[in-house]
């Protein structure tokens, strides 16, 4: 019984701990590298994200966009007119069969996402720095 | 932000783990205050000397904040690191002294012949350590410290458990002479008045 009564003791004197004096420099250096950590980890998604969109901008340049930008200033130009008269419906479904065709719609859509990830990385890079 | 540090400061470990785990940072060093000390204390008890003990110390908080989704909450938050910390001492120790527990043995040279107790000794476990050589230090500290079991601390180690647990023996024999008389009587005083 008294081995028993020792090695809890033994625990129990293990548990406890003598006062550090520096704990609090030691808490600073824990957190500061958790900080550093995460500003690094950050950085890398942030540049990995740019590096993304870059190549993703670069891919849709080199898909037609340019050429594709003169039927969709038609296919817009319709709609306005449309838009003008009695029935505007009908001119968004001029706009969805005669102009823009599925691709350009894709265009659109990945534009206004683009400009949303912009958006986000700019108010984080603001928060951040 | 006053009254968010004092919250902090008066939560139970469990709910700054909690936070923790969402990512508040703040109330990691919340538990990186209450328990460095337990954890440099144990890698000091080891072997480590102040400077590395401190290093491993960080590196443990660091993996801790990793890993601190698999904390179940099933034993203290303290003990769980100083696991961690342990298993980090060990692995640097392999590394630095590249030789297997087992080649010491029973030759080993005791540090210090352990002195007479007096039945008030204090119980002062760092000194007592002193008396005992690295191994038995070292597995005495992964089993009563870190609370790995033997079978544990061997895999650690990478030594036979019959290695292990010979180094544990001895070790407590040598921790009993030092500390055992007060340990044993205050034991014997909470029998007699339960």
């Amino acid at each position: 019984m008294a081995e028993r009564w020792f090695e809890a003791d033994l625990e129990r004197s293990f548990a406890e701990a003598p006062y550090y004096p520096d704990v609090e420099l030691f808490t600073a250096r824990v957190t500061g590298r958790l900080d550093r950590g995460w500003a690094f980890r950050r950085l890398l998604i942030g540049s990995l994200g740019l590096v993304g969109g870059l190549v993703g901008g670069l891919e849709l340049v080199r898909s037609g966009l340019i050429g594709r930008l003169d039927t969709l200033s038609t296919a817009a130009r319709l709609v306005l007119e449309n838009l003008g008269g009695p029935d505007a419906a009908r001119g968004v479904h001029e706009l969805m069969t005669s102009g823009a065709t599925l691709d350009q719609r894709m265009l659109w859509m990945s534009g206004a996402l683009a400009l949303l990830a912009a958006g986000l990385l700019a108010t984080r890079s603001l928060r951040e720095f | 932000m006053v009254q968010a540090l004092a919250s902090r400061a008066a939560a139970h470990d469990l709910d700054l783990v909690a936070l923790a785990m969402t990512g508040d940072r703040a109330a990691f060093g919340e538990l990186v205050r209450r328990h460095s000390a337990s954890v440099r204390a144990l890698l000091r008890r080891m072997g480590a000397d102040p400077a590395t003990a401190d290093d491993i110390a960080q590196d443990a908080f660091l993996a801790a904040y990793e890993q601190i989704a698999d904390f179940r909450g099933e034993g203290a938050f303290a003990a769980w690191v100083r696991r961690i910390a342990a298993r980090l001492y060990v692995r640097r120790w392999r590394k630095a002294t590249r030789e297997a527990l087992a080649l010491e043995g029973s030759g080993e040279t005791d540090a210090a012949e352990p002195p007479a107790v007096g039945a008030d000794a204090r119980l002062d476990l760092d000194e007592a350590l002193k008396a005992l050589t690295p191994s038995e230090r070292l597995c005495v500290s992964l089993c009563y410290g870190a609370g790995l079991s033997h079978a544990e601390a061997a895999a650690a180690l990478n030594a036979p458990l019959g290695t292990v647990k010979s180094h544990v023996k001895r070790g407590l024999d040598k921790l009993k002479a030092r500390l055992g008389a007060s340990s044993a009587e205050g034991g014997q005083e909470q029998e007699s008045h339960g």
